[in-house]
């Protein structure tokens, strides 16, 4: 028992102390001073709103900042402009009285890719489409804000659960001038097939050109909760001002950020920036578009892959149900395609060692290895055409075999014949390597 | 298919080891694990293999699997270069840790506990709880 005591003390001593460098590396990263700059906009698209129909001869470029008459919309930043790994970011702005107004809010740093695939049967001819929609062009954030008078539009939405939509609740806020960047992304359409699946490819492409609906749809696919798309924080008062905090949740992208207010399609503000900063631990992970604290995943690693060793299964059938469990702004597409090349290399010493004594069939291995090749070829398509909730529950049932495999093998019956058969691998063993060693 | 190893002569039966294995290639690779613990009870249960031909030789196999869906995986962008640093050097670290933990428990205790362990986490997956 004092054996297994120190086994347990080497985890602890471990932990402790990765832990205590988590803590060290937080307090380094203590948000640092903010520069205070208002930014002053003015409309842009003034021409458009307030130029009368009959007034045709009005020139478009008088509508310059500053001199544009009526000034529609005009927002800036009431305080700090940089936030660190999120933050609260205070705007005032005024709008023509009695109108709502909306904040589109995007990351213009980076981008992100947004993928989904449609096989809902269509509701007139019950079709099922199967198109592969993609792009690499989605924000890595994105939000509408609206007033807070319409919570409750936003909280009806929320009781639809996963079935929410992000062109109803568009729709339902009346806040389709405020959806413009996604818009303007171009989206790969790919017809799928069962063929294609085969052979490994997307399919054939059908287009490659922004489309409003199609994006409002990858929108929900990348962000996934109502609450990260639409939020209704903006106090609206009767003489058109408005103030807004807006919560910038931790872990988005790092880099510069837009503001602009929109009223309807031809009333918008120009564009107002600013900046939000992550310090190591913290980074940003460029192809899954969120910032993260790299110490997680590597005691997460650690210990699961430990314990996989353990149990003698890889650490993959624990480390990726828990990482987008834990994480869920991973894509579940990025957390497998990561997860796999870490075990490449204990597979490769495995290999070697095994090798060295002679101790592998390489016509068995290389025969079944050629039949898992093409499994292997395949199965990466699949993962992106399936949501993360189905990702989650064949997880789960393939967990649920793997409970049972492990379940059978401390079955008395198992454990007879097993070490029979552990004795016998020994004995191989110990033959192959005194045949190694003479060589 | 006739597989000669270490003196020993051994029929095996491909039709069903490369279905089984190409299946098993299939699930690993899209939800992104190894599929040793699949692989090893296919070849003694299935193919009725002795254990010290199977723990070399399931290797080799996964070990084709796991370079082609890396391979695949890359292509197609979900591969993400930081977060593999993260975790790279953590599984390197519990590879050379874990063999030292394990000789001084009980296989068939951490197989109980991986059991209990499996099962909560399949029933919050499938969202029992």
């Amino acid at each position: 028992m004092n054996s297994k005591g120190k086994g347990k003390t080497w985890i602890f001593a471990a932990a402790f102390l990765l832990a205590s460098f988590g803590v060290a590396a937080a307090q380094e990263s203590a948000p640092t001073a903010a520069t205070t700059e208002a930014v002053q906009v003015e409309a842009v698209d003034a021409q458009a709103a307030t130029a009368p129909v009959t007034e045709a001869t009005t020139p478009p470029e008088t509508a310059a900042p500053g001199e544009a008459a009526g000034a529609p919309v005009s927002v800036e930043i009431d305080g700090n402009t940089t936030i660190n790994n999120g933050g609260t970011i205070k705007i005032k702005g005024q709008a023509p009285a009695g109108k709502p107004v909306f904040l589109e809010v995007w990351a213009e740093s980076h981008n992100v890719r947004a993928n989904r695939f449609d096989k809902d049967p269509d509701p007139q001819t019950g079709v099922r489409p199967y198109i592969f929609y993609l792009t690499e062009h989605m924000p890595a954030y994105f939000k509408i804000f609206a007033p807070t008078t319409m919570q409750d539009k936003i909280d009806a939405e929320k009781k639809k659960g996963n079935k929410w939509s992000m062109s109803n609740i568009i729709k339902e806020l009346g806040a389709d001038s405020a959806f413009n960047v996604p818009a303007e992304a171009p989206i790969k359409a790919y017809q799928s097939s069962f063929v294609a699946s085969i052979i490994g490819s997307r399919g054939e492409l059908l287009s490659d050109a922004p489309d409003p609906r199609r994006s409002m749809q990858l929108t929900k696919a990348r962000f996934r909760d109502l609450d990260k798309v639409v939020g209704a924080q903006i106090n609206l008062q009767p003489d058109g001002s408005f103030t807004a905090e807006i919560p910038m949740r931790s872990g988005i992208a790092p880099g510069e950020y837009r503001i602009v207010a929109h009223v309807d399609q031809a009333t918008k503000s120009a564009p107002i920036t600013f900046t939000n900063t992550t310090n190591f631990p913290t980074v940003y992970l460029t192809n899954a578009g969120t910032s993260m604290n790299l110490i997680y995943p590597f005691i997460l690693t650690l210990a699961v892959t430990m314990f996989g060793v353990l149990m003698g299964a890889g650490g993959g059938f624990i480390l990726n149900p828990l990482l987008v469990t834990l994480f869920p702004m991973l894509p579940h597409t990025i957390v497998a395609g990561t997860v796999t090349p870490t075990v490449l290399f204990s597979q490769g010493s495995g290999i070697y060692n095994y090798s060295r004594i002679n101790f592998i069939s390489w016509k068995l291995g290389i025969g079944i290895g050629l039949a898992m090749l093409a499994g292997g070829f395949i199965g990466p398509k699949l993962t992106e055409m399936i949501t993360l909730a189905q990702f989650k529950s064949a997880f789960g049932w393939i967990l649920l075999v793997l409970a049972g495999l492990m379940f059978w093998q401390t079955t008395p019956g198992y454990l007879a014949n097993n070490k029979k058969e552990q004795a016998i691998l020994k004995e191989f063993k110990k033959r192959a390597e005194e045949a190694a060693a003479k060589k | 298919m006739k597989v000669e190893f270490w003196g020993q002569e051994f029929k095996v039966n491909m039709f069903v080891g490369c279905i089984g294995g190409f299946l098993i290639a299939v699930l690993s690779s899209m939800f992104g694990f190894g599929g040793g613990p699949f692989m090893v009870p296919l070849m003694t249960v299935f193919l009725r293999l002795p254990m010290y031909l199977v723990v070399g030789s399931s290797l080799l196999a996964i070990f084709f699997n796991t370079t082609m869906s890396t391979m695949r995986h890359y292509q197609f962008g979900n591969f993400d270069w930081i977060l593999f640093c993260a975790m790279f050097p953590a599984a390197i670290l519990a590879g050379f840790i874990g063999p030292r933990i394990a000789r001084r428990l009980s296989p068939i205790v951490v197989k109980r506990v991986a059991c209990v362990g499996l099962l909560i986490l399949a029933m919050s997956l499938l969202g029992v709880f």
